[in-house]
């Protein structure tokens, strides 16, 4: 992903968004956006990650901070005047207008000639695959239609920024995969800036270079994928993204954490003596052995099969273990559970609001 | 299949109370005072007399509706905007009317329009501070039944135009602003259009009414001024020409039938919900 540029596009200065002097949505954040990124907002709903997307879209003005584009202030700038396009959750077209006018709605406020229009339109409708379907009347679409032409909207003011409020929430599985890869090459074909809002972490991990995961209106952690995903800051981001056995435990010293009623070696260091933390282990990072062979022993609760591998509920005598094997065990076996130190992550219990490096 | 004989007590009513009464109209229509066959009755129609009230009725609905559109639209639009404080209230009052006898505020504005009546002796009482003698009279003209007229038929303007606009997703709204458009332009190009369902339903419902009344004619029109309402109304009560009086009736079925289908084709799209 070396096509993203190192120069800031979008500033967030402490921006922060209270509705109605009591909800507050969003804390006080600080967040840039790189030229040509395909960022995205990560989070369970109420988080803020929509409202953050709706401050940078001019929608709603920030409560505290400024928001900067190429570094000038516009904060008070209202939407029709930002160089950035929203794709709208539920897509928002105009039932009024048939497919061609929909996208051509910002070219004709522009007072753009008909010919460049019919250009323009023909090559968005190419650019979405829907060739042809300039006469239809969008309520007759598809959902996964309806979805193209909004994007083709979005697209037709050429934005330096596009704005995706889960945009691929009302598509079925198989159409929102292929629109992912889609809206992926789409990104690089363009060579613009994407920030897209979404609740599945799968489609997060899938698609962006950088992910930043929100919670309670504050960010959690801002990295990418293979960052969050091996590396989450607290037991949030860790449970968040992917599936975790996250425990209580307590660091005895540097490199030795006690869990399970024993000391487990770890790699992490750094977090003082005896302090509480939180233990974060992948069910694909336990290595199921032999029950005196390995470092805790447990009972299988229960055995799903996941198509590549079995989901195994494992009760030891203070956990139950969520360990994913290509192995099977039977319902009722004793099995030893082993885990290797480099996959065993330590965080801190207290959740701490997070500044992106650099 | 059975279920079909749920709506038998519907049918029967319907029947007995609609069709019934439809088709003794049209047979009284084709038919003069001894029963046999006739077109007399709409030939008697075409005398300049009764056109001219006909065409009188047309045009004051006309000018009833559209001064509802021209009040209700604005206040509507306002009123479906989400940031406003006391909007129950606001349109509380506007529904309230409604709940009162239709009558009841007719007979009101009669009082209140009354050469003693409260807002009369008001007015003239400004206009002689500016040394104007003559006494004006707010009853029994032109003027009292249109202001009757809007006065009873704006909330069914009003109702529909608000379903409209406070159904119509924000999102639409902004999607629009996101494209370039500013407030006019998001009034012009956007909410406009889309509001039209319920305009088309709004103007039926003003329209249909208002172009039938007699009620509000006789009260504040007086007996020199008639609609087409109070001449069908005279056949039936006064003349006892039931023949003559269905004719008139059966013309006013069809003009509404006519204006229906007009503005049907508006607001066939769905989201006009007319209550």
């Amino acid at each position: 992903m070396s096509v993203v540029e190192s120069t800031h596009l979008i500033d967030l200065m402490g921006v922060s968004k209270t509705f109605d002097g009591e909800t507050e949505a969003l804390k006080p954040i600080n967040l840039y956006i790189r030229k040509k990124e395909f960022i995205t907002l990560l989070g369970p709903s109420g988080c803020g990650k929509t409202t953050t997307l709706r401050l940078i879209a001019g929608f709603e003005t920030p409560t505290t901070g400024r928001i900067l584009f190429e570094g000038k202030d516009i904060t008070g700038v209202p939407p029709y005047k930002r160089r950035v396009n929203t794709v709208f959750q539920k897509y928002a077209l105009f039932t009024h207008l048939n497919v061609y006018e929909n996208i051509a709605f910002g070219l004709r406020l522009k007072k753009r000639p008909q010919a460049e229009v019919d250009r323009k339109v023909t090559e968005l409708l190419h650019l979405v695959g829907l060739d042809g379907f300039g006469k239809r009347t969008v309520d007759r679409l598809s959902g996964g239609q309806q979805q193209r032409v909004a994007i083709a909207r979005a697209l037709a003011n050429e934005p330096e920024v596009l704005l995706l409020d889960e945009p691929l929430g009302a598509l079925d599985l198989k159409l929102r995969k292929e629109m992912q890869v889609e809206l992926k090459n789409m990104q690089q074909r363009l060579g613009i800036t994407f920030i897209y809002v979404t609740h599945d972490q799968e489609e997060a991990l899938s698609m962006s270079d950088t992910i930043v995961v929100m919670k309670d209106g504050f960010i959690q952690q801002i990295g990418t994928p293979t960052d969050v995903y091996n590396e989450p800051k607290n037991a949030f981001v860790a449970d968040f993204i992917g599936e975790s056995n996250i425990m209580r435990g307590t660091m005895l010293r540097d490199e030795l954490v006690e869990f399970e009623g024993r000391p487990f070696p770890c790699v992490d260091k750094g977090f003082g003596e005896n302090a509480p933390v939180d233990v974060v282990i992948r069910p694909e990072d336990v290595k199921l052995t032999e029950p005196e062979e390995g470092q805790v022993a447990g009972v299988v609760q229960s055995v799903v099969f996941k198509g590549v591998h079995y989901e195994m509920m494992i009760r030891t005598d203070a956990f139950t273990w969520m360990v994913h094997s290509t192995q099977c065990r039977q319902v009722g076996q004793r099995v030893g559970l082993s885990v290797i130190p480099f996959d065993i992550h330590i965080m801190r219990r207290s959740v701490t609001p997070v500044e992106r490096e650099g | 299949m059975n279920r079909k004989i749920w709506a038998t007590p519907f049918i029967v009513w319907m029947v007995i109370f609609t069709l019934a009464p439809i088709v003794l109209v049209l047979i009284y229509s084709l038919t003069d005072a001894s029963g046999a066959f006739t077109l007399d009755n709409f030939a008697a129609f075409l005398d300049p007399i009764y056109i001219n009230v006909l065409l009188r009725s047309i045009g004051m609905a006309l000018l009833c509706t559209l001064i509802c559109l021209l009040i209700a639209y604005p206040a509507a639009y306002f009123l479906s905007q989400k940031d406003i404080d006391k909007k129950g209230v606001l349109i509380l009052l506007f529904i309230i009317p409604m709940w009162m006898n239709f009558l009841l505020r007719t007979y009101a504005w009669l009082t209140l329009l009354e050469s003693n009546g409260l807002i009369t002796s008001a007015v003239n009482r400004v206009l002689s501070l500016f040394g104007v003698q003559q006494e004006v009279r707010l009853l029994y003209n032109y003027g009292a039944v249109l202001m009757g007229m809007v006065y009873n038929y704006l909330p069914f303007m009003m109702l529909p135009l608000y379903t409209v606009l406070s159904k119509m997703d924000r999102s639409v709204i902004e999607a629009a602003e996101d494209l370039g458009a500013n407030r006019a332009h998001v009034f012009t190009r956007v909410v406009f259009p889309l509001s039209l369902p319920g305009v088309a339903s709004g103007i039926t419902m003003v329209f249909m009414p208002a172009v039938t009344t007699f009620v509000i004619s006789r009260l504040l029109g007086g007996a020199q001024f008639k609609l087409f309402g109070d001449l069908i109304e005279q056949q039936f009560l006064f003349t006892g020409n039931w023949n003559f009086g269905s004719a008139m009736s059966l013309v006013m079925m069809v003009l509404l039938l006519v204006s229906m289908g007009i503005m049907n084709r508006f607001g066939d799209k769905e989201g006009g919900g007319v209550l």
